[in-house]
């Protein structure tokens, strides 16, 4: 039995409904007015409680006049940009690569929270149509600059058959208390083969919130990386549809956290159909006092027979006060799959630093090597030399920061 | 005198509340291959953690001499650095860590240690090859991540071919001859013996004699209970091997 109380709004709340009610979308603005933000009773945000996280909303982004340096270069890429929710101007694309402009959101309506607030205040959506293979890099930078501010964005992709790609999306901006909401919608034609990344680098004071879609048709191959590495707050949704037979994702993704962060990469991959796969490989490294929180639900509707999907989260605690959250979920309907999931939870292995240090090399060296081989499963995949080592790059650089 | 490449006085340790090393004393001299026998769970394998600075034990007595320098207060990078080198009898698998990035970041980190400049890729390339090629060590096992699925004898070749590239002045071999075959063994003990050169000396410690037959030691000592309890030459071994180690007391294992 539910009592049926009033829930008491919050000034995050309040600010939310306001900027909901003025962009016209009362139905999103009265979701929240009547059930508030989600909290921990809330399944699929149990272990990041909004309502709690969240205490403000900025206003809504105005045109950015200032730019900070970009978070992340990848030598060769093509570059596009959406700074405060508007499109940029960008250079000549590469053959192939249709850039343009759609109204509106672009993600497929479901209940959650942020995708319906980026459904109604996403205003354009920057699209990408790539008709062929392309070679470069393709970066997507996504800033959000100036004073405090709220900003929802949108992009869509599509990958035509055949194609393949690899797309980097880099998040960052100025150091002030902006909320983003993020949303990116790509389609993967008849065998593309595809690489999308996500790389949170914004600033502490920043909550990051980001939602990537995904719908595979036949053949389709797709690997994804999220990576957090900047917000105080970050949460990444991962909702794939394995929508063509032979459809495979490898689905991966890194928090790394560090004191007073909380980092959440929540995925739910639907195999809609018959014979698709998916391997779904997170890891969280922590540090200090901080959280970090993976869910991951693996849905297999009724006649998806042949589905084959395991989900793993393996953490890394490289101190007491660390926390780490994984929340694995299968949904099945099918009687002929092999789904599964695993999660493991450790620190540094003694044993293995002390072989390394019996060669000579001193502790906090050995402990980075350590730490990059528990992440080189991630990274290896990523065969362009210069994306490899930006993400590296990164990696290096929030182990420096904590030394 | 020429100092001893090691000196142990009188070495006590313990893991928990439990005394395992309870009273070592050995000196070996530059040069010298000494062997340490003794039955499981005499506190051989103790000796060489305690040689190589592993954290779980506890030294509550005596000293370790490298060169005439204590090395107890030394961390086991800085014990590296000062040349002492000890073989794995279970050598740790590392995923993620590929042998050569291993090999170069610790040949290059105790170089720095010892003031020398770091070597350059080609020239570290150079040394690997020679050290890899006498020991049928290839560059595909080198590209592998640090021990991960390699067979034993992978593992143990892998073990000499870095005492190789580091060239300390005492080698600690401990149970080398474990998991390996008698090609292996050959493999190995060519590769060990390569590297007697009238100065390095090696502490080889081993269960069985056979081991001895292709290192052939200077001087056998038996352990037993957490000290030496006889010295001799290399026919000690073999007394050894006859008539067991019941006459020195203590419980088979």
């Amino acid at each position: 039995m539910r009592a049926n109380f009033p829930v008491r709004l919050g000034p995050a709340e309040d600010a939310l409904i306001a900027q909901l009610k003025a962009a016209g979308a009362d139905a999103a603005a009265e979701r929240i007015t009547v059930a508030g933000l989600p909290t921990r009773r809330v399944e699929s945000y149990h272990y990041t409680d909004l309502k709690t996280l969240l205490r403000a909303i900025p206003p809504l982004a105005t045109a950015a006049n200032e730019a900070s340096a970009p978070a992340l270069r990848i030598p060769g890429a093509f570059n596009l940009m959406i700074a405060n929710g508007a499109i940029q101007n960008a250079a000549t694309a590469p053959a192939g690569v249709i850039v343009g402009k759609a109204e509106g959101g672009v993600l497929t309506t479901r209940d959650d929270v942020l995708v319906h607030v980026n459904g109604a205040l996403a205003r354009e959506a920057l699209t990408l149509t790539l008709e062929n293979s392309v070679d470069p890099v393709i970066q997507v930078e996504r800033r959000i600059e100036g004073e405090a501010a709220h900003v929802a964005d949108a992009l869509k992709i599509f990958v035509a058959d055949d194609a393949s790609a690899t797309i980097v999306e880099t998040f960052s901006g100025s150091d002030a208390a902006h909320v983003g909401n993020h949303a990116t919608y790509l389609s993967a034609g008849k065998n593309a083969v595809v690489t999308h990344i996500t790389i949170d680098l914004s600033a502490r004071a920043v909550s990051h919130f980001a939602t990537n879609e995904y719908q595979l048709a036949d053949g389709a191959k797709l690997r994804t990386l999220v990576i957090h590495a900047g917000a105080g707050l970050a949460r990444t949704h991962v909702f794939p549809r394995m929508a063509g037979a032979g459809a495979h994702a490898d689905l991966t993704g890194l928090n790394l956290v560090a004191d007073g962060q909380h980092a959440d990469i929540t995925m739910e991959t639907l195999h809609a159909v018959p014979h698709t796969s998916s391997q779904p490989l997170f890891k969280s490294i922590v540090r200090g006092r901080a959280k970090a929180v993976v869910q991951g639900k693996l849905v297999v509707a009724r006649d998806a027979q042949k589905t084959d999907a395991k989900f793993m989260h393996q953490g890394l605690m490289l101190s007491d006060e660390a926390e780490i959250l994984s929340k694995p979920e299968l949904e099945i309907y099918a009687d002929d799959v092999v789904c599964g999931h695993g999660s493991t939870c450790g620190m540094i292995d003694e044993d293995s630093l002390f072989y390394l240090m019996s060669r000579g090399i001193p502790k906090p060296e050995a402990e980075t090597m350590l730490v990059r081989g528990f992440i080189a499963e991630l990274l290896d995949p990523i065969e362009d030399e210069e994306l490899n080592e930006a993400l590296q790059g990164i990696v290096d650089g929030w182990l420096m920061s904590g030394k | 005198m020429t100092t001893p490449v090691l000196e142990i006085r009188n070495l006590h340790a313990r893991i928990d509340e439990r005394e395992i090393l309870k009273g070592v004393n050995l000196i070996i001299p530059p040069g010298e291959v000494h062997a340490i026998m003794g039955r499981n769970g005499s506190g051989k394998s103790t000796l060489s953690y305690v040689l190589a600075g592993k954290e779980d034990y506890e030294v509550t007595e005596g000293e370790i001499l490298l060169n005439g320098e204590n090395i107890l207060e030394m961390e086991p990078d800085e014990r590296a650095a000062a040349g002492l080198f000890l073989a794995f009898q279970y050598p740790i698998e590392i995923p993620g860590v590929a042998t050569m990035t291993f090999l170069k970041a610790a040949l290059n980190a105790q170089r720095k240690a010892r003031g020398e400049e770091e070597l350059k890729t080609p020239d570290f390339m150079r040394l690997v090859k020679e050290a890899g090629s006498q020991l049928n060590i290839d560059n595909d096992m080198l590209k592998r991540p640090l021990n991960v699925g390699f067979s034993g004898g992978e593992k143990k070749r892998a073990e000499i071919m870095q005492m190789a590239l580091l060239k300390p002045s005492l080698a600690v071999l401990d149970e080398t001859d474990s998991g390996l075959d008698i090609d292996a063994l050959q493999v190995v003990s060519k590769g060990v013996n390569a590297l007697r050169d009238g100065q390095r000396s090696m502490l080889v410690i081993t269960h069985y004699q056979r081991l001895l037959n292709h290192i052939v030691p200077d001087v056998v000592h038996v352990f037993s209970d957490g000290k030496i309890v006889e010295s001799g030459d290399k026919d000690l071994a073999l007394k050894l091997e006859a008539k067991g180690y019941a006459s020195y007391g203590g419980e088979a294992a």
